[in-house]
């Protein structure tokens, strides 16, 4: 929510710098989205208030009290100034015919000029990104960003008999909604409507009024509407008709019926600033049932110790309760916090210690390692998956991850984003792709084959689901269940009819620990390249005890950077005083394909080189 | 014999499980097609939050008339791939108090779901590691030292952390996590005080038991720690991943 800084500053005067003002809503209230300055020098917060907090929060004074509270400043509360005439008595009648109305308070106010707003307002509205209307809505939209709670005015030539009445809409009508947009909104049985005696509709409850009955340049005469409506049902409507105002957010959020009455006194003493002559009726107030007494809580200092894990006193406690103006008693060591009518997130002994725990500021807990002897078992499935992943690594096979979802199955999910709406039965669909993808980066990978394996759940018959190992090498893939898995690998003898286990000789043990000396594991991901590879062998005959290092030194030096990685030694034998060392070179650019000439071009420095110093390239 | 190569997921599992076993907590799992039970109601997600929406979670396709069946009990048994895996701490601490158990730590670490256009930094599929840990006195400054081990041994011994307010229906007070990595503050999990409402539906007394509980991506840390620029590449099937 977009929040003026200089909104605020009218009910605190004494407050900081916007600047330092992030750091207390980061950390006692909720994040800053962004601080921006307007050309004019307006500094502007938006803030992600937080869902518990939309009660209260979606509103410059809500913030204002917040801040005033944190910061132990003083509050400025306008309501005294404001200066309504004696309200004449009224005809005005209104009428419920619906449970998703709680509140309707409505005001006639006659003899009122439609014009435009006095700068001030036009500079509040702009400044947080709304437009100027006129006088009467602009009034409307303050008080909704002023206090948090939606307003509206209507037309009182469109309300024959003055009477209003709030119903469910009749399906399938339609209503043309006021703004720009010339939206014509399909309603439902299921929506609330505010209609009048003619039964007909006015504008839609909580989400926005008709186009018709809004107030108009040669408007005198108005309905002042400050309602509460079910929260649930104008966010159905809302969502339904994809038409998210700022109204329709502060009540999906739920707000306090008491609210309405500070509304009205705000939203007249504006009307009364903009339209002196304008004359004011007695507010009609609809209730659906008579306000709840204030909630009270009561708890004790070391409870909330006890849930931080802090150490604060029962007279930071007070002092705190005291900054935030809360009523409250003590009694000895317990207090009774009287919960105010906006606040409908506090309920529990839990929400007193959120409220105290971010207002001391949660960097003041000091991190305690709970010493507990706790009673753990041993999950065994864990246990299993872990037995398994180590012998598939210890025998070369690497691990890989792919989608649950898939293109047939028994599951399929009600309304996915993606092509594949299934969970997948087996992971040998899976795998099989991933073998292909891999089997083509062999040399890239540095393998000579790939062995490949996957741990994941599958999804059979209703609501069962199966954790399933699958292996995939050159012999094919095979799937098996974790339990069953376990059972097999516990035998070795089993071992060599599941994996592809290599014979170990002296030689491939020097070519393994040769290259293993030339291959680190990364601390950072590096990018591969999106072009092709092209792979290049080498053997070349050297006398015998040569150590392959040197070999390696010059394929590096000649390859430079379009080696795609250390050249592998693949291949080592020994003849007549003479070693063959066989090396694979793998050649990929960052920036383009590579064309063979290029590498044959490298490839005949290299040979060159190597002859030279004597050695036959085979 | 050249052994085979890690996912990095796997890399960063292993070491959470490592360090939270030692700390105590016990290893749990649940299935990844929940109940809206387990992964709603239980949680203290009201019946009308946004994630229960369509467009939100991948619901299992069902009739209407299937579907009202599943919700009649006083459990709903509507199929659900789980949106997150605070379900496995719903269920952990469910079957704690059957058994009598007041003192008790879980770690979890699961595949979730949720049905949104994918990016970079968006996936229908994702890792999320989830711990909860009950006590008579288990509060809020042992959560901050739980997982102050838990980023150190993942993210390196100079890392710091701190709360910063925020909500979960699941949790209160709630606290969202942030760690400085390199300089930088980073949104890492959420976590907070089991709702007494949470420890109520598994069972307990919030009167005598209370706890923590804590959530977040795996595949976040993962990206964190080794800079991978792109969550997608964690489920290709491509070994040009295991870098690690």
């Amino acid at each position: 929510m977009k929040i003026s800084y200089s909104w605020l500053k009218s009910y605190v005067p004494e407050l900081p710098d916007a600047e330092k003002l992030c750091d207390v809503f980061t950390y006692h209230l909720c994040e800053v989205e962004s601080l921006e300055t307007l050309p004019e020098g307006e500094k502007i917060f938006d803030l992600n208030i937080l869902p518990n907090r939309a009660h209260d929060l979606l509103s410059h004074q809500g913030i204002a009290r917040e801040l005033a509270g944190q910061l132990g400043l003083k509050f400025h509360d306008a309501t005294p100034m404001y200066k309504i005439p004696e309200s004449l008595p009224t005809k005005l009648q209104i009428e419920s015919q619906t449970d998703n109305c709680r509140r309707y308070t409505g005001r006639i106010v006659r003899n009122i000029t439609v014009g435009p707003s006095p700068e001030w307002v036009v500079k509040y509205l702009e400044s947080i990104g709304q437009r100027s209307i006129n006088n009467i809505v602009d009034a409307t939209n303050i008080v909704m960003y002023d206090c948090g709670q939606p307003c509206h005015a209507f037309d009182i030539r469109k309300i024959p008999g003055e009477k209003i009445i709030i119903k469910n809409a009749k399906d399938g009508e339609e209503l043309e909604l006021l703004g720009s947009e010339k939206i014509k909104a399909k309603l439902k049985n299921s929506d609330t409507v505010i209609a009048n005696a003619d039964d007909m509709t006015l504008g839609i409850a909580g989400v926005k009024g008709g186009l018709h009955s809004g107030v108009q340049n040669d408007t005198t005469e108005i309905v002042l509407e400050v309602a509460n409506f079910d929260p649930v049902a104008v966010r159905k409507t809302a969502r339904r008709l994809g038409i998210l105002t700022d109204s329709a957010k502060r009540f999906e959020n739920d707000l306090s019926p008491t609210l309405c009455d500070f509304a009205m006194m705000e939203l007249s003493a504006l009307i009364v600033e903009m339209c002196p002559n304008a004359q004011f009726e007695t507010i009609v107030n609809f209730e659906q049932k008579p306000p709840e007494n204030l909630r009270k809580i009561t708890f004790k200092t070391a409870q909330i110790n006890n849930m931080l894990g802090s150490n604060i006193s029962d007279g930071e406690v007070v002092a705190i309760l005291q900054k935030y103006a809360f009523n409250y008693t003590q009694n000895g060591d317990v207090f009774e916090l009287e919960i105010p009518a906006m606040r409908l997130d506090l309920w529990s002994i839990n929400d007193v210690a959120e409220e105290i725990g971010r207002i001391i500021g949660y960097d003041t807990l000091a991190p305690v390692i709970p010493k507990i002897d706790f009673d753990k078992k041993v999950n065994e499935k864990h246990e299993k998956i872990m037995r398994a992943r180590n012998v598939l690594l210890a025998h070369g096979y690497s691990e890989v991850m792919t989608y649950s979802f898939a293109k047939s199955g028994v599951i399929e999910v009600a309304y996915g984003t993606s092509g594949e709406k299934f969970l997948r039965t087996n992971l040998s669909d899976g795998i099989k792709k991933s073998y292909e993808l891999n089997r083509l980066n062999a040399h890239l990978l540095g393998c000579d084959e790939i062995k490949i394996f996957e741990i994941g759940n599958i999804f059979l018959e209703k609501n069962v689901e199966h954790t399933h190992i699958a292996i995939a090498d050159k012999k094919g893939v095979k799937e098996f269940s974790v339990e069953n898995f376990a059972e097999k690998i516990s035998d070795e003898n089993n071992l060599s009819q599941i994996l592809l286990i290599e014979k170990i000789t002296d030689t491939k043990i020097f070519i393994q620990n040769f290259n293993k000396k030339h291959f680190s594991k990364k601390e950072i991901f590096s990018a591969w390249s999106p072009f092709p590879f092209i792979t290049r062998d080498i053997s070349v005959w050297v006398p015998e005890h040569t150590d392959p290092e040197i070999l390696l030194q010059i394929f590096v030096e000649h390859g430079g950077e379009l080696l795609a990685r250390t050249p592998q030694l693949f291949d080592m034998f020994s003849k007549e005083n003479k070693t063959s060392f066989g090396f694979r070179l793998v050649f990929q650019s960052q920036n383009k394909t590579l064309t063979d000439e290029e590498t044959y071009t490298i490839v005949d420095n290299i040979n060159n080189t190597l002859k030279n110093k004597g050695y036959i390239v085979r | 014999m050249d052994t085979g190569t890690e996912h990095p997921l796997s890399i960063v599992r292993n070491e959470a499980y490592e360090i939270f076993s030692e700390l105590g907590f016990e290893i749990a799992d649940g299935p990844e097609l929940e109940t809206e039970w387990y992964n709603f109601d239980a949680l203290n997600v009201s019946k009308n939050h946004p994630a229960r929406d369509m467009q939100d979670t991948y619901w299992i396709k069902m009739t209407e008339s299937e579907i009202e069946q599943a919700q009649a009990g006083e459990r709903s048994s509507r199929p659900v791939l789980r949106t997150h895996a605070t379900s496995v701490s719903a269920r952990m601490l469910e079957k704690a108090s059957h058994e009598n158990k007041n003192t008790c730590a879980y770690i979890s670490i699961g595949k979730v779901f949720r049905n949104e256009a994918t990016d970079a930094t968006h996936e229908a599929q994702f890792f999320q590691i989830d711990g909860s840990m009950i006590g008579e006195n288990i509060n809020l400054s042992n959560m901050k030292a739980v997982l102050l081990k838990f980023y150190k041994k993942v993210l390196g011994e100079d890392i710091e952390i701190e709360f910063r307010p925020s909500f979960f229906p699941f949790t209160e007070p709630s606290v969202e996590v942030h760690a400085k990595f390199k300089g930088k503050w980073l949104e890492m999990m959420g976590g907070g005080m089991l709702h007494p409402n949470v420890l109520k539906n598994a069972g307990f007394d919030p009167e005598k038991v209370q706890g923590f509980a804590f959530g977040g991506g795996l595949d976040r840390i993962a990206m964190i720690k080794y800079k991978i620029p792109d969550v997608r590449l964690f489920y290709q099937g491509d070994l040009r991943l295991n870098q690690f």
